[in-house]
């Protein structure tokens, strides 16, 4: 008997086996994401994009479908309603990225101490930002009336949700300046209101992600700076901002991201209106696929959706390779 | 990495030691600041709370009341009587919505207990199929070996990059063609493996140690038994953290009822509050109380679990990385 010169061509074929075995296993463990995900995310996906080149009109009307080319792309860009659109969504993510970036860092700080009550705090802080975009919009529905109590609070009598004056006019009308062009006259009173409650909601999600950051920051680098005569301020300007390099460029992401894709507080609270002022990319897209108050356009929606799709991802791109390049 | 949030030194300003006096003025502006903020957030939530309790003459009236007007008036009987406004809205019935028995027997034609149902069972069902699904797949990328696992794993982590949600509306017209319009099955399928959850419970089985499952595995446990009896119950605070944010997601969720739940009988709180909404735009009294069935089961949810939603935002930021 010579065990020891089958025992390796033995051992070799157990352990083929045996990740043939793992093989199959791990496949059938993915398989549930793989089937869904080939389906649903990527099939629809593609399915999507052919039906932005064809001129698809109700959703249920599949027969006579043709293939139209680029038309609905262009048809798109040239539309009145979806460039309004663009503008408006364009100024939300300025106005509401920027705010709650700057909201959140301040809020995040304000609890990174060392003293009790702070988790309490936080807990609190946090809680508005669970309920849904739905509760906020039904609530600031009421908050927002004329006699509401945000006019109460402010001593202010606006119909704020049905005022459509964009508010870099109240610039431009006393300087005589007529024919701005519609983007450089800003938000519209409304659209500015929906962008406050936007913020109160947001701004408590990014703060506990910088908060987790600001944790992270090791104490010793803070007594460091003191020792060296630096103030809070100035330790805030040169330790603590660079340091959140990482996690600012993450929340200006998902904020950006966000905006763009606002649509329960439209569909909820003005259905676009005052005058298109607060109409969306996303609502408009909704509109025409379904046929709700327009003529039902499903390859056009699918076309306006890839633009707005390409805008989010080149905008996103940018700010990553910014940020990443000016952290170097 | 977020499963070493918990214990963390606080990182505290090296000033506070040298200059008490300072500290304590700061200290006391900060808690005056953070108790004022508090109240800044809450104040929306306590006002439409109180609003629930008015008629809407009282609601919509100048200058805006505080308290509801019965209370101050009448004390107790008037916290009664201001209690019909809840009643009103819980026995609110369409005439689209006949229900039929068992159910009926319980709730009679009510919508809004309905549309109670109809979201607490899809966010269960649809927590429950999510914890399960992903965990299974996070086990294969974790502890498994099998040809195509980088490139599959890359596409989990790259397919959350593209806003989906750009192309769930076009993707009506899919779902129109499959006849899934009307029925919850595009709300329940395609979800059922997140790539999120399965990113995020991957990197926590690699984070705890193997030792048990092999021990398991020599035994001879297959791979499934020592998923299911050996790294699941290990993996439990992470499930709690996924099962706490898609539950969020899935009760809060607005859009894919409203594109997919059209008949008001199938809907779920939120689009119900929205149709509602439509059917009565100047009853805001009943809108309020609307607001609350929906805030309040979540508040409640957030108040317990507050230490895993903190844990579940600074995964939601590993994600994005």
């Amino acid at each position: 008997m010579a065990p020891s010169a089958n025992v390796a061509p033995q051992r070799s074929q157990r352990a083929a086996s045996l990740a043939r075995r793992e093989t199959l296993t791990a496949y059938l463990f993915i398989a549930p994401y793989l089937i869904t995900a080939g389906i649903f995310t990527f099939g629809v996906l593609a399915y999507v994009f052919y039906t932005s080149f064809t001129n698809l009109t109700a959703s249920f009307a599949i027969a006579n479908v043709r293939f139209i080319g680029f038309a609905n792309y262009v048809r798109a860009f040239k539309d009145p309603n979806f460039r309004i659109a663009l503008v408006n969504v364009f100024w939300y993510f300025v106005v509401v990225t920027t705010l709650q970036t700057i909201g959140a860092i301040l809020l995040a700080t304000l609890l990174n101490v060392k003293l009790k009550g702070m988790r309490f705090f936080r807990t609190m802080l946090y809680a508005p930002s669970v309920a849904s975009a739905v509760v906020i919009s039904l609530i600031f529905l009421w908050l927002y009336l004329r006699t509401g109590f945000i006019n109460y609070v402010l001593g202010t009598n606006i119909a704020w949700l049905q005022d459509p004056r964009r508010i870099l006019d109240f610039i431009y009308t006393p300087l005589g300046l007529t024919n701005v062009p519609v983007f450089f006259r800003g938000p519209s009173v409304a659209w500015v209101a929906i962008m406050m409650l936007n913020i109160f909601t947001t701004v408590p999600t990014f703060m506990v992600m910088v908060l987790a950051a600001l944790q992270d920051i090791p104490g010793h680098l803070y007594e460091a700076a003191s020792l060296d005569g630096a103030g809070n301020v100035r330790s805030f300007w040169s330790i603590t901002l660079p340091l959140l390099r990482p996690v600012i460029a993450l929340i200006v992401i998902l904020g950006t991201i966000g905006t763009f894709l606002v649509f329960a507080q439209i569909a909820i609270m003005t259905q676009g209106g005052p005058l298109n002022t607060t109409l969306v990319p996303l609502y408009l897209i909704y509109q025409k696929t379904l046929g709700t108050g327009t003529s039902a356009e499903a390859g056009f929606g699918a076309a306006m959706s890839f633009i707005l799709a390409a805008i989010i991802i080149v905008i996103t791109l940018i700010q990553r390779r910014y940020i990443e390049r000016s952290a170097q | 990495m977020a499963v070493s949030v918990k214990n963390r030194p606080i990182a505290a300003t090296a000033t506070q030691h040298h200059q008490p006096t300072s500290f304590y003025v700061g200290a006391a502006v900060r808690y005056t600041l953070l108790v004022l903020l508090s109240l800044l957030a809450f104040a929306p939530f306590i006002l439409s709370f109180l609003g629930t309790f008015k008629p809407n003459a009282e609601l919509t009236a100048y200058p805006p009341t505080l308290l509801p007007q019965a209370w101050v008036d009448n004390g107790w009987s008037g916290f009664v009587s201001s209690l019909d406004n809840w009643k009103r809205v819980w026995n609110f019935t369409l005439p689209s919505i006949q229900l039929a028995p068992p159910l009926s027997s319980i709730i009679g034609n009510r919508v809004l207990p309905l549309w109670l149902l109809n979201s607490a069972w899809l966010a269960v069902l649809n927590v429950l199929l999510r914890l399960f699904f992903c965990s299974l797949a996070a086990y294969a990328f974790a502890r498994l070996r099998f040809p195509g696992q980088n490139f599959i794993f890359a596409v989990v982590i790259a397919s959350q990059a593209f806003p989906t949600e750009v192309t769930l509306i076009p993707g009506y017209v899919f779902y129109a063609r499959i006849h899934w319009i009307n029925t919850y099955w595009p709300l329940i399928v395609p979800d059922i493996a997140i790539a999120f959850g399965i990113f995020m419970l991957t990197q926590f089985f690699k984070s705890i140690p193997r030792e048990l499952e092999e021990a398991a595995l020599i035994d001879g446990a297959s791979r499934f038994r020592t998923y299911w009896s050996i790294a699941l119950p290990l993996a439990r605070p992470a499930l709690l953290t996924l099962a706490i944010i898609q539950f969020q997601g899935v009760w809060n969720d607005f859009i894919k009822p409203l594109l997919f739940l059209q008949q008001p009988k199938l809907m779920t709180l939120t689009v119900g509050m929205n149709f509602f909404k439509g059917v009565y735009a100047s009853d805001f009294s009943a809108i309020l109380v609307g607001a609350m069935f929906n805030a309040i089961p979540m508040l409640i949810i957030f108040f317990i679990f507050s230490k895993y939603y903190m844990e579940g935002s600074s995964y939601s930021g590993l994600a994005g990385q």
